[in-house]
């Protein structure tokens, strides 16, 4: 007997703001999606998601590139470890990264961990592998939780990379096939002008996450991590063109504007469906 | 004779472009995508004023908007152009662009026509595409299913 499974349906998980960044309430009417250049608006259903544990890993750069920043990433970490509320349960794991390769700090069960102790007094190490370090923080997330979990990567970084086997390609690719949702914090002195803003900011859309520069402050980070987490919502459509290969996905309001949404840029439909 | 044709013409001209503007047409915009921003259609003119700007590589919105008889490929003047894909677009003409007015933005949209179809024949096109498809993905199924009896 022949058992097949055909994927005619595509899944994907979005959340949705307001023009003040504020989390928004949305039917099936306020949007349409547009996949591989097709615009779908008849979807097979739409629902909260059913989200019922968080996975957190923090990615921390301490090379001497975000030297000036330091401190603040570390109590940033202190934070986040320490601050998370309002969600049922969550895992965090702490990973770092500086010379050659990432390095777990700790994983699943980081909240009695003190940044302080576990980081250097002061970054170093000249090079930044920090391509490698988000497809290492993608495979430990990928490792934890189940199709209920929501799993995210904040990311501490100026969004340089020095040394990386990986591409950027490789590393949102990487997120992206788990599911993973990046919260990039921006650690360059001036995100306005640094190319690195561009890649955290890419990195941030392209996942389905967001970006914050760090003079926006833990406590914003947190609260839309946690908003989140309550205001994601899944919806599924026939799948509208069986082309093998990525299908890039946008998800635009049909009459607001204002929406703006956020949710992973895509996903790949195989050459052979089956496999 | 001609005082009176010319004063025919001054009533009627303002009447027969205010129906012009005014009317409206309706479709659906079925197919979106960021596509290389085209240049003016007055570079001489543009230059001239001062107002000409060179080729950034910049990408625009472009969408394929379906009306009743003819379907419209259109494209935005900048990247930030986007409209939004309900169900119905309303539009009209005007000075060879096509006006999209956006419900909560003051100003309409406009966009230029790259290129037009009747609808019948895009129906067409659009048939035997599907059709393409739908074998592809059979065979593609059938090779597929002699690959697991092996």
């Amino acid at each position: 007997m022949t058992i097949r499974s055909k994927v005619a349906e595509v899944r994907i998980n979005f959340s949705a703001v307001d023009q003040h960044n504020n989390v928004a309430a949305v039917r099936p009417d306020d949007f349409a999606i547009v996949d591989r250049d097709l615009v779908v608006r008849n979807f097979r259903s739409f629902s909260r998601s059913d989200y019922a544990r968080l996975e957190i890993a923090v990615l921390v750069d301490v090379s001497t590139s975000v030297a000036t920043e330091f401190r603040q990433e570390l109590a940033g970490v202190d934070q986040l470890v320490n601050r998370t509320t309002g969600v049922p349960d969550e895992g965090f794991s702490v990973v770092s990264f500086q010379d050659a390769k990432p390095t777990a700090v700790c994983e699943d069960n980081c909240r009695s961990m003190n940044a302080e102790t576990r980081f250097p007094v002061a970054p170093r190490g000249g090079v930044t592998p920090l391509y490698d370090s988000i497809a290492f923080a993608s495979n430990l997330l990928a490792r934890r939780g189940d199709v209920h979990t929501r799993k995210i990567l904040i990311l501490f970084s100026d969004g340089a990379d020095t040394i990386s086997l990986k591409s950027l390609s490789d590393a949102t690719q990487s997120a992206l096939a788990q599911e993973i949702a990046i919260y990039s914090v921006d650690l360059s002195p001036q995100p306005h002008s640094s190319p690195g803003t561009l890649v955290l900011r890419g990195l941030a859309a392209n996942t389905g996450g967001r970006y914050f520069p760090v003079e926006a402050g833990l406590a914003r980070l947190l609260q839309a991590v946690v908003e989140d987490f309550h205001a994601t919502y899944t919806v599924t459509y026939k799948l509208p063109n069986h082309a093998a290969g990525f299908h890039p996905v946008r998800i635009l309001p049909t009459h607001d504007l204002s929406l703006q949404f956020h949710c992973r840029c895509g996903y790949y439909y195989p050459t052979n469906p089956e496999e | 004779m001609k005082r009176f044709l010319l004063l025919v013409l001054v009533c009627v001209l303002p009447v027969a472009l205010s129906a012009e503007s005014k009317a409206r047409d309706q479709g659906t915009i079925v197919r979106m995508r960021m596509a290389d921003c085209i240049g003016s259609p007055h570079p001489l003119m543009d230059a001239l004023s001062g107002t000409n700007r060179a080729p950034t590589g910049e990408l625009c919105p472009e969408y394929v908007l379906v009306a009743d008889t003819v379907v419209y490929v259109i494209i935005g003047r900048n990247a930030d152009q986007l409209v939004p894909l309900a169900e119905t677009t309303r539009f009209h003409f005007r000075n060879n662009e096509l006006l999209i007015r956006v419900d909560d933005a003051r100003r309409e949209s406009r966009f230029r026509v790259k290129a037009m179809v009747l609808r019948q024949e895009w129906d067409r096109s659009q048939q035997i595409q599907e059709a393409a498809a739908v074998s592809a993905a059979h065979h593609l199924d059938e090779a597929s299913v002699v690959q697991a009896h092996q």
